[in-house]
């Protein structure tokens, strides 16, 4: 198990630096240099490849957030019965966060 | 004449002490001297109870590592001039249980060095000598690993040691990678088995604390992050 989820914690990083410097171009740079309105963010965050971007985002910067936070936990030297019960919980904020996050991005802006 | 040297030195005797405590020496500066040098005048002329292991005194043997101005060194490469300091503090490694004084007791770093199976054990089908290429860059790595004196410099300096007492720590795992990088031995999945585990290879966080207090210069947390690649092919079914 270690050997997976260790790849892809890699594997998540590399795909967050991808997806989160295209999320900042997309916020900064696509402007054109005029000032940000309203109306055109809203625009833009309701293209597809926007949503898609931001689900990506979701759930790889889950993945590494929770999983760096087991590894941390594991440091601690817990029982078998305190890994199990904090393992349970992370995977079920994180699905919770995840279900939440989908939920939002695509009934706010389809 | 120069100033003397300030030297506080960790004084515990596990058998009839309550509790440790520093005893302060002011000791003669010679030129070239090492850190062995003082623990070596403290005992000859002001302390003979003092008690500290040593042995080749060239930093071969590894057998002279202490905690020094807060740092695991070999006490007989340690020049005094190089700590810029006439205040010095010695201390025993950290991370082992102590036996009296400077002396620690070196059998759980072995008996993790013994988990991995530290000796190469040849494939049947290979008829020694075998031809080593001097241009082979995995031997050229294994090279520079095997330098390891097995002082346990690296085992006290790591933090994932220190909160946890199973972890095989990098001197283990540096030398299981120069045997599982090298194709000739017999039983490389097999060892690669024993450091795939929460307290083999998955407990380092590559803090680099073992590269950065190695006498030898070796870097173990390379062959960390290597023997954790070669876990990940393993379970593709790239490596055999």
């Amino acid at each position: 198990m270690h050997a997976w989820t260790w790849f892809l914690q890699r594997i998540s990083a590399v795909i967050l630096v991808i997806v989160l410097g295209l999320h900042i171009g997309f916020l900064h740079f696509s402007n054109g240099g005029e000032s940000l309105n309203y109306t055109d963010i809203m625009a833009r965050l309701k293209t597809p490849i926007f949503i898609s971007l931001d689900i990506l985002l979701l759930i790889f910067g889950l993945y590494h957030a929770l999983y760096g936070l087991y590894s941390v936990f594991l440091d601690f030297d817990s029982g078998k019965k305190e890994k199990i019960v904090v393992f349970g919980f992370l995977v079920t904020m994180g699905l919770s966060f995840l279900g939440f996050g989908i939920f939002g991005l695509i009934c706010t802006f389809c | 004449m120069s100033d003397p040297l300030y030297v506080k030195v960790f004084r515990f005797n596990p058998a009839s002490d309550v509790a440790p405590k520093f005893d302060h020496f002011e000791v003669p500066v010679f030129n070239n001297m090492a850190i062995l040098d003082v623990v070596m005048h403290i005992q000859n002329y002001m302390d003979r109870s003092l008690s500290f292991r040593f042995s080749c005194r060239i930093g071969m043997c590894g057998s002279c590592a202490m905690y020094v101005n807060g740092r695991a060194r070999l006490a007989c490469r340690t020049q005094v001039s190089a700590l810029k300091t006439r205040n010095i503090t010695i201390m025993p490694l950290p991370n082992f249980p102590i036996i009296r004084d400077l002396v620690v007791d070196m059998e759980p770093f072995f008996q993790k060095w013994k988990e991995i199976k530290p000796y190469y054990l040849p494939k049947k089908e290979i008829d020694e000598p075998v031809v080593i290429r001097p241009d082979s860059k995995e031997r050229e790595f294994i090279d520079d690993m095997l330098d390891c004196i097995s002082c346990g410099c690296c085992y006290s300096a790591c933090s994932m040691v220190a909160t946890n007492k199973e972890y095989l720590g990098p001197a283990a795992l540096n030398r299981a990678y120069t045997l599982i990088a090298d194709k000739r031995d017999a039983i490389r999945v097999e060892r690669l088995k024993v450091v795939d585990r929460s307290y083999g290879v998955w407990r380092c966080h590559t803090q680099f604390n073992c590269a950065e207090v190695c006498p030898k210069n070796i870097v173990p947390t390379r062959s960390i992050q290597n023997l954790k690649r070669r876990c990940v092919l393993k379970k593709f079914g790239i490596f055999k």
